[in-house]
């Protein structure tokens, strides 16, 4: 087994409309993938629907070898799960939540948890229902990171957290990846806070998967050029143009795709002269990559 | 030392650690049989993947700067002055190729290019 996470054709009906409509995603073993995608686009259906949460309309999903949602609760022994928002019972306290959770799980791990509450500076009297939003992230890290899962999702895990608690809870991920190897999904629109972590990359909008691969790949494809004196309506080129802009005086902005360094030359039969190779970054890349794939769909319509 | 890890770089993550460390044995900050941080140290300190720092320290390897240590770590190689002395030269003509790259862009000319490098120098001196 390959892929933590495999599915095929997945749809999903939320009343009339197809909340997720042909999803092809593959999750390899040991990756840190993130799921970006903008508001609504399906990120916590998708979630849902991979845990066994909700009965998709067609389509298969295997995760961690095992059919979903027929046989989810296997999976599910095995995963470590942060939803988008707290599931807890606010009058129990910070260790009794801690001992509730353990029963649930043959791998807790209670050394590993009593540490994550220090280093997360939980008190265990406290009661849940009066943590700091924080305080409750960090916890939530805690019970997902304690049962020592195969695979972690992370629903938002730190979307509006501060940023010294996000940086905690990261760090406790991180070492605890780099301790067991276990998959990550990680679901965000913070777009720049998965640019150090993640190694994969999968971009759904409107319920469709419209990029997935490495990041690497994802970064270094696509570059925005300063071009001056470029053709009024462009010869055929090695790399695809995404969009055209025009930009100050005589320069045009360029966003293009597949592109290699080799390609520079193309310019060298045209008037044009490439000023400045510039690299996106992460959530330029994305938001270019949203924007063609609307583009195209609205071609296709 | 690994201050100023930049995501955003086009430079990938692994290659700037990978730099880091260099750069700190060429200067003398990390000697023969100096460990460097666990791969879970420095993947959870500076937010990174760990692969992305098991790949830096991979490389670092390969070329001969550290050892990894099954169980134990990951060490400062055995060095010559030699080799410190050819990572400084190594180094400085990567930043100077970079400056190369950028000035022809611009289409400024090497002359003008010298005459910017000797005013600076001057002015750093000074």
């Amino acid at each position: 087994m390959s892929h933590a996470i495999a599915i095929d054709a997945l749809s999903y009906r939320a009343g009339q409309h197809f909340a997720i409509r042909d999803l092809n995603m593959r999750v390899p073993n040991g990756a840190i993938y993130g799921f970006l995608g903008p508001n609504g686009s399906g990120k916590t259906t998708t979630i849902r629907l991979l845990l066994g949460m909700l009965p998709p309309a067609d389509g298969s999903i295997t995760v961690l070898g095992h059919d979903v949602p027929s046989h989810a609760h296997q999976a599910l022994a095995r995963i470590g799960y942060v939803p988008e928002r707290l599931h807890l019972y606010p009058m129990l306290t910070v260790s009794e939540t801690m001992r509730y959770h353990a029963a649930f799980y043959a791998h807790w791990d209670v050394a590993e948890a009593e540490r994550l509450r220090r280093a997360f500076e939980l008190r265990e009297e406290q009661r849940v229902g009066r943590l700091s939003k924080g305080e409750a992230g960090k916890l939530m890290m805690l019970l997902a990171l304690a049962v020592r899962p195969e695979l972690l999702v992370l629903d938002e895990p730190t979307d509006g957290l501060d940023p010294v608690v996000r940086r905690d809870v990261l760090t406790a991920l991180l070492e605890y990846v780099s301790a067991r190897g276990a998959t990550v999904l990680i679901s965000s629109h913070l777009v720049h806070e998965q640019e150090r972590v993640c190694d994969w990359i999968g971009v759904l909008d409107g319920g469709r998967l419209v990029a997935e691969m490495p990041m690497h790949a994802f970064r270094s494809g696509i570059k925005r050029l300063r071009i001056v004196g470029a053709p009024v309506s462009s010869a055929p080129t090695p790399f695809g143009i995404l969009a055209r802009r025009p930009g100050a005086g005589r320069e045009e902005e360029w966003v293009v795709r597949d592109w290699r360094d080799d390609m520079a030359s193309w310019f060298r039969s045209t008037d044009a002269a490439l000023r400045e190779i510039v690299d996106l970054d992460l959530e330029e890349t994305f938001v270019e990559t949203l924007r063609a794939a609307r583009d195209a769909s609205g071609r296709a319509a | 030392m690994f201050d100023h890890i930049d995501p955003r770089s086009p430079t990938p993550i692994y290659a700037q650690i990978a730099a880091r460390v260099r750069i700190a044995v060429a200067a003398g900050d990390l000697n023969s049989g100096d460990p460097l941080p666990s791969v879970r140290a420095l993947a959870g300190s500076l937010r990174v993947n760990p692969a992305t720092v098991v790949q830096a320290y991979r490389e670092l390897e390969r070329d001969g700067v550290v050892e990894m240590r099954q169980g134990s770590g990951t060490f400062v190689g055995t060095l010559s002055s030699d080799a410190r002395t050819q990572t400084r030269e190594h180094e400085a003509r990567r930043l100077v190729r970079e400056l190369l790259e950028q000035a022809a862009r611009l289409s400024i000319c090497p002359g003008e290019l010298r005459r910017a490098i000797d005013t600076e120098l001057g002015a750093s001196r000074s």
